[in-house]
């Protein structure tokens, strides 16, 4: 039992990676009401732009342990920048016609996107997944104590990411922005009676969606390889969180997330072949919150 | 003998707010009921409850003498309970008489799609939408697309036919072909339970009338006692709503 | 009716005698192969779509085919064609539970659940290489010892299944009730439709039919791993052949296998695309569905209502059964 300590704050860790991505999901899924799949590839660009930026900067400088930090700090912006633009921008000419026609129209539009977008960039680019640097990876915060270690990277990545979850969620209390997403996500008839631009609101609820997913991609650069194809276990993690928050539960994500980033990490450490078993853990958690609903019929839109 | 369909105590909150909050009421074969009243009152609510597209929070249905309470809507509709919507939803993709096949081959139980077919075209032309059995539904106006969604409810051949809001949309001309309409399905056995907004239908084709307001029941009789009640006048007072 | 009917008799022929011609170029029989297979499984995928649902889960249940026949084989001995009847009946079951939960639910959760489902096999798969071989796969002697005739027929009797499905589910009183599901669930419902039984007898068929498919797929290729049986890629071909030839319809995913199969076939040896064949996949999805929803099924009826120039037959109405 020593490294539960560990365990558990590295679980705690994850969960913060999970909640930044899971939140962009839910709010395209609780506002717009659209599935898409292609989350994970947007994660997967983001992560691409700050594997960039981590190129230009390590490249001339020697910065040290201040890489992973400084790449995260400028990558974000930059890669959040870009893809609320592309968002807004793939809202406005592919989503938007589609969002009267049935719901299979719209998966297999997310779907298709996202099966192109790893393929083009694993042309464009190359197919081989990628490594920052391993040095900075693995370099360990001094830490007093020693029960508990953690690298730069991590540490920093979660710091991020609940700054981030935080923003988004005043964002979302606070602004009229955000009172309007939750207005049209709770009701979108109401919301067109008041007199809220549903139309842009989706469109902004999308790009901030993908911004969401690119800053978590950033994220990510030193904590695993970049590779075209990270979108597919990105999003399956995305899904179980926001099927147990349940559906337009925004506020719900962090625990969901808390939950299953946790479980994970006390699941691979403590039971035998753990490995095998986390990565089932998600479907099976999406199985069995899916049998406890009490079963609804219809079109809840 | 029990009535051909009951309500006991039915609630059915969203979110914390009651839609319907403890509603009552029966309807007796061959007693036509209406159930006026505010918007908001809750009747589109009660109404599926009782097709079965929602489950009850509390409270008990039955139906010819049968707690259909958990019973889905489609074996709802195989028992005899039919259901038009306020919105006409057509299946889109199958023309006219396709859409009355729907229900003739579901509801109503047809042996065969070429019997389906012929009893689908029988009551097209009893709507008077014969002419146009192969027309897509995009094509079609708004009195027809009413008289297309009540071909296809008679096509599963109810017993008991809940009719939301007919008149909506119509002029008065078509209104009164629409209450002649409904009379001879009345006349053929069919027992109708109508939520409606427009008075003469309601004096014209129901025999009873429950009132709602705030997801309960606030006067029951016949129109002539109903419209007389004060709590009835006050509930309607209170709100933009009554077109008598 | 007739005229669909008596089309697809005359293609049934040609194809039966297509070995004739081809038996000489190992290439093409091993192409023919393949395209019924692909057939057989983009015929199946339409079937579930007809009821609204995204199904990504079948290139996970070619792939549980494949491991069916494989285990059976190693374990049990058990020649291909018995290995071909287990698996139909493994998938069926499977099918069922997986269905049964999800379909009672929005589609959204369907299809989410069958994205996670090949995942969750492919990891099985690997984490078991006691049973499975792990990541070095899995083989077992070739299917009728290498007579590329003789599995063509099995494939076509597979195919021949398939269009049963598909036409079935056209012809018969079930094509008034997808349509319906599909449309509009609370509607149908209401109108004695039973939604999720109806829902689950068709994915359930469909699943079937893609799990026989990938119990051919074993013997056939001889050898397989869990990257190769459980490959997206197949889940996105199920989808992609369909969409682009004319979905909801049984000459469209036979006609987009031909095209886009054939399609793959040169492109994964061309650069610069080889691996990354599937981009022209994915901006298929897109582009038909953004432009060409029925595919060129849609496309051929809509220029042929425009020449003819009647009105209503502009729409592709799929009609009372006419």
């Amino acid at each position: 039992m020593e490294a539960l300590p560990q365990t558990l704050f590295f679980g705690v860790l994850r969960s913060g990676l999970y909640a930044l991505t899971a939140l962009g999901l839910a709010i395209s899924l609780g506002v717009i009401g659209v599935v898409n799949f292609a989350h994970g590839e947007f994660v997967m660009l983001g992560a691409y732009i700050g594997f960039w930026v981590y190129l230009l900067l390590s490249g001339p400088l020697d910065l040290g342990p201040a890489v992973s930090p400084l790449v995260i700090a400028l990558g974000i912006p930059l890669s959040a920048g870009a893809l609320f633009v592309l968002g807004r921008g793939v809202f406005r000419f592919t989503l938007r016609p589609l969002l009267s026609r049935p719901e299979l129209d719209q998966m297999l539009l997310t779907f298709g996107m996202a099966i192109l977008l790893q393929n083009l960039v694993s042309i464009v680019l190359s197919p081989q997944a990628q490594d920052a640097s391993l040095g900075w990876r693995f370099e360990l915060l001094p830490l007093p104590g020693g029960a508990i270690s953690v690298t730069y990277a991590r540490i920093s990545a979660f710091a991020v990411s609940m700054a981030l979850v935080a923003a988004t969620y005043v964002l979302l209390a606070r602004t009229r922005l955000g009172k309007q997403m939750r207005a049209v996500a709770q009701n979108r008839l109401g919301a067109m009676v008041v007199g809220i631009p549903v139309d842009q609101v989706y469109e902004v609820a999308f790009g901030l969606s993908l911004a969401l997913a690119a800053a978590a991609g950033v994220t990510l650069v030193f904590q695993t390889q970049v590779s075209p194809f990270l979108g597919l276990s990105t999003i399956l993690k995305a899904f179980s969180i926001v099927v147990l928050a349940g559906l337009g539960n925004l506020f719900g994500v962090v625990w969901a997330s808390l939950l299953l980033g946790v479980s994970e990490q006390v699941i691979s450490q403590y039971v035998p072949d753990g490995s095998a078993l986390r990565d089932g853990l998600f479907f099976l958690l999406i199985f069995v919150v899916l049998l406890a609903r009490p079963g609804g019929l219809g079109r809840a839109r | 003998m029990s009535a051909l369909l009951e309500a006991h105590g039915l609630v059915r909150r969203f979110r914390g707010l009651a839609a319907v909050d403890g509603l009552s009421f029966s309807v007796e074969e061959g007693q036509s009921l209406a159930i006026i009243g505010p918007n908001g009152a809750g009747k589109t609510t009660a109404f599926n409850l009782v097709s079965g597209l929602l489950a009850p929070n509390a409270g008990r249905i039955t139906f010819r003498g049968r707690d259909v309470t958990g019973v889905r809507a489609h074996e709802r509709c195989r028992m005899g309970l039919g259901r038009t919507f306020q919105v006409v939803q057509p299946f889109a993709e199958l023309d006219v008489l396709g859409n009355v096949m729907v229900g003739a081959l579901f509801g109503g139980g047809a042996a065969s799609v070429a019997g389906a077919r012929a009893e689908a075209l029988r009551l097209c032309d009893m709507v008077g939408l014969g002419p146009k059995a192969l027309w897509p539904v995009g094509g079609l106006t708004v009195p027809d697309r009413k008289r297309l969604e009540l071909a296809r409810a008679l096509a599963t051949k109810p017993a008991l036919l809940l009719l939301d809001e007919v008149m909506e949309g119509l002029t008065p001309a078509e209104e009164r072909e629409a209450v002649g309409l409904l009379h001879r399905i009345r006349a053929d056995g069919v027992t109708l339970l109508l939520i409606e907004h427009v008075m003469s239908t309601v004096r014209d084709l129901s025999d009873r009338v429950l009132v709602m307001d705030y997801g309960k029941p606030i006067a029951e009789g016949t129109y002539a006692e109903v419209s007389r009640d004060p709590n009835v006048i006050a509930a309607y007072l209170g709100s933009e709503e009554a077109t008598a | 009716m007739r005229r669909e009917l008596v089309a697809w008799l005359a293609f049934i022929a040609i194809a039966a005698l297509l070995p004739l011609a081809l038996a000489s170029d190992p290439y093409l029989m091993l192409l023919a192969n393949v395209m019924l297979m692909f057939m057989a499984l983009a015929l199946s995928w339409d079937v579930v779509a007809r009821t609204g649902q995204l199904s990504l889960a079948h290139g996970a249940f070619f792939g549980l085919g494949a491991y069916t026949v494989a285990i059976g084989h190693k374990y049990a001995a058990l020649p291909p064609l018995a290995g071909l009847a287990v698996a139909g009946v493994v998938g069926a079951i499977v099918a069922v539970a997986l269905g049964g939960v999800t379909l009672r639910l929005r589609g959204i959760y369907f299809a989410i659940a069958t994205l996670a489902f090949g995942e969750v096999l492919r990891t099985v798969a690997l984490q078991v290489p006691d049973v499975t071989g792990g990541t070095i796969g899995i083989s077992m002697p070739p299917l009728f010892g290498g007579d590329r005739v003789a599995s063509y027929y099995l494939a076509g009797a597979i195919f021949l299944l398939a269009l049963a499905l598909s036409l079935g589910v056209r012809y018969t009183r079930a094509h008034y009730a997808v349509t319906a599901i599909r449309t509009n669930e609370a509607v149908a419902a209401v109108m004695g439709v039973p939604v999720v039984l109806t829902k689950v007898l068709t994915f359930v068929t469909a699943a079937v039919i893609a799990t026989l498919a990938g119990a051919f797929y074993m013997p056939f290729i001889t050898h397989t791993d869990p990257h190769d049986a459980f490959e997206v890629s197949r889940s996105v071909a199920a989808l992609a052949f369909p969409i682009f030839g004319g979905i909801y319809t049984s000459v469209g995913p036979v006609i987009g296998t031909v095209v886009l199969r054939s399609l793959e076939e040169y492109l994964r040896v061309t650069p610069p695309w080889k691996e990354g064949y599937q981009v022209v996949y994915g901006a298929v999805i897109v582009l038909a569905v953004l432009f060409m929803p029925r595919g060129l099924v849609g496309l051929a009826s809509r220029m042929r209502a425009r020449l003819s120039r009647r009105p209503e037959a502009r729409i592709p109405i799929l009609g009372s059964g006419r």
